[in-house]
């Protein structure tokens, strides 16, 4: 896989220069919005959940508590996440003129649109960083961090490989991913910390506990929010776990789509 | 290392109708996998080799399978059967500018098109100049391809195409794009590839095309090869199948008139009735062939003697001209007494020297003196005439001429 990624690595490279050339290239604000989205339902989903529910964050690092930036770690993540898989999934659609007629890997065109999506990522955690300096949590578990989120995004990759594949064959996939995902967020402790859910529903503790993403996410609450260690153990296992998702997702994809010429 | 740049061994692809193609979840699930395929064998059992270095023409009607065959040896579609081995790097010229985005300048779909038709991205740099060169966009190609007209994309896509050094290159039906003075370039630049030991397949319906560039011709029809050989010999025997069966299909080109009056009050013993063509075996025609001698038969009725009358037919190309007007009288034949009944006229076209267009057939019929007009019949039949070699040639009839050198 490494040395098939490395001889095509020009050509997803070119395909990653396409989507960052044309991505804002006809607005006016550009780069700027992809961080207007986020920012916006960072501020609208605090006001709501930390005044209309009240949902207490838990004690940051330094003896405060800020449930926007306990939010914004959550979301970072998650957005990570969702926005690899979101983007992945319609890449072969949207490049299917091309992959009808041309010969060459099909992975190149959604791998390079994820690059892309990775500099919105980067936008989004200096954004993130820029908040606890501010309200003066640092820690050297940030450092752990790195590692955590490198596993998210091959994680979500590897599922986006997959789901790809699926949504050339069949349309329907990216609709249902979207239900999904929705439901998968909120079963995810980006909104809310673990311990709200296991007060009120050991059956909802449990099944938010099973969700990989749960997994993530929590890592990165303790690595950059609460400022505790993350265990060297569970770090490695977030991180070869999302490596393996994401062997797992490259091989399903190049096995399934050798007739992508047919299937689009 | 074989001589050959492609193998093709006993290839076949199967496609599924759509009836088939369960391309919702739903359906899949509402209909199930369904219990007998509806197959469709675009190509069936195709075996080509085609050497190093020539020029290979594929051709057939429309829906025979070339199509798939070339993007089957470009590697888009997998055979169903059989295989396809191939040497050096492959570049099609498919569809050309497909890569293209059109918010990206001509520029950057250069380093995009080159990425993905596999150039390294250094030989990209190299040939960026020739290609902007070569496509004559230079005053464009730092804006957005987007603002390109449809003339400009083609030429842009070509000449990246052309330059990213393929070994084998494949065109399909490509070659009719861009201006007199840009076809000229490119069939110069395939000349030149080709010259270069390159190897050229070509899928067109521009048989006279295809002649003049090809080393070789494999006809397909129905996803079989029917022959595969000399350009002339091939398209000469695809071009009779192509005249036969419009033969069998379309109408006769013939014209019969029941009214017996003459208009505009003229008074005359004759009334032309009918207009065919045939061929020398003395059956009806749809259509005449370049070099081919066929014959126009005329019928006549008389209700009294008629003495040497002129009878004259007028040849009018569809777009106008009069080609010419062929009369017995200029031929010296004289029909001396022609007495009262029904009389038919034949008259030889010989080696017809008109070249492949549509005819218009307009007949008049003078007395003996050429002063009083007869009958005439405007338009009385149309007519298409067809190559039999590929070639169209230029004008609208070919003079019998002999070269020599002296």
């Amino acid at each position: 896989m490494l040395r098939e990624l490395k001889k095509q690595h020009a050509l997803i490279w070119a395909f990653a220069n396409r989507d960052f050339a044309t991505r804002y290239r006809s607005s006016v604000l550009g780069w700027a919005w992809s961080l207007v989205q986020p920012l916006a339902t960072l501020v609208i989903f605090a006001a709501v959940f930390s005044i209309v529910f009240r949902v207490q964050a838990p004690v940051m690092g330094n003896g405060k508590t800020s449930y926007a930036a306990f939010l914004f770690t959550g979301m970072v993540t998650w957005n990570l996440f969702s926005g690899l898989i979101t983007l992945s999934i319609t890449q072969l659609k949207s490049n299917g003129e091309l992959l009808k007629k041309v010969q060459f890997p099909a992975y190149a065109p959604v791998l390079g649109a994820s690059i892309v999506q990775l500099i919105q990522v980067v936008l989004e955690i200096v954004v993130l960083l820029g908040m606890f300096l501010v309200l003066g949590n640092v820690g050297f578990t940030w450092l752990v961090a790195i590692p955590i989120l490198i596993g998210t995004a091959f994680f979500a990759q590897g599922i986006g490989l997959m789901l790809s594949i699926m949504n050339a064959r069949f349309g329907d996939v990216m609709y249902i991913v979207g239900v999904l995902l929705g439901a998968m967020y909120f079963l995810t402790p980006v909104l809310y910390p673990m311990s709200l859910v296991e007060t009120h529903s050991s059956a909802l503790a449990w099944i938010v506990k099973l969700n990989p993403m749960s997994w993530y996410v929590q890592a990165m609450h303790d690595a950059m929010y609460t400022l505790t260690a993350v265990s060297l153990l569970e770090v490695a296992a977030l991180l070869i776990g999302g490596l393996l998702v994401f062997w797992a997702g490259f091989v399903i994809f190049n096995r399934y789509s050798e007739d992508i010429g047919e299937m689009l | 290392m074989s001589d050959y740049a492609v193998e093709i061994a006993n290839v076949g692809k199967r496609f599924m109708r759509n009836s088939e193609r369960r391309n919702s979840i739903k359906e899949r699930i509402v209909r199930g996998q369904s219990k007998r395929a509806e197959e469709f064998w675009a190509v069936k059992d195709v075996s080509l080799n085609i050497p190093k270095g020539s020029v290979y023409g594929l051709i057939g009607h429309n829906g025979s399978g070339k199509s798939t065959l070339l993007k089957m040896i470009g590697g888009i579609y997998r055979p169903t059967e059989g295989s396809i081995s191939s040497q050096g790097r492959i570049a099609s010229l498919i569809e050309l500018g497909a890569g293209f985005h059109p918010e990206m300048t001509g520029r950057e779909n250069i380093g995009l098109n080159g990425s993905i038709l596999g150039l390294p991205r250094k030989e990209i740099a190299e040939v960026t100049d020739e290609i902007i060169d070569f496509s004559g966009l230079r005053e464009f190609i730092d804006d957005p391809v987007k603002h390109y007209s449809s003339g400009m994309y083609v030429r842009l896509g070509f000449a990246v195409a052309v330059h990213m050094k393929p070994d084998v290159l494949l065109v399909d039906e490509v070659l009719a794009v861009g201006d007199e003075e840009f076809q000229r370039k490119c069939f110069d630049h395939l000349y030149s590839l080709r010259k270069a030991g390159k190897t050229i397949i070509v899928v067109s319906h521009g048989l006279g095309q295809l002649e003049a560039l090809c080393d070789e011709v494999a006809w397909l029809e129905r996803g079989t090869l029917q022959e595969i050989g000399e350009p002339t010999d091939v398209v000469a025997s695809y071009l009779k199948r192509v005249n036969a069966d419009e033969s069998a299909r379309s109408p006769l080109a013939e014209a019969r008139r029941e009214d017996l009056d003459h208009e505009g009050g003229l008074q005359s013993a004759l009334r032309l009735t009918s207009v065919k063509l045939m061929n020398a075996e003395g059956i009806a025609l749809n259509h005449a062939e370049t070099g081919i001698t066929f014959t126009f038969k005329i019928g006549m009725t008389l209700s009294d003697t008629v003495l040497g009358p002129n009878v004259r037919v007028a040849l009018q190309h569809e777009s106008g001209p009069l080609i010419t007007m062929i009369g017995n009288h200029r031929l010296g034949f004289d029909f001396s007494y022609l007495p009262a009944g029904d009389h038919t006229v034949e008259i030889d076209l010989i080696d017809n020297p008109l070249l492949p267009g549509r005819y218009r057939v307009h007949v008049d019929v003078f007395d003996h003196t050429g002063a009083k007009l007869l009958d005439s019949w405007n338009e009385a039949a149309e007519f298409p005439v067809r190559s039999g070699s590929g070639e169209i040639g230029q004008g609208f009839v070919q003079l019998p001429a002999e070269y020599r050198l002296s």
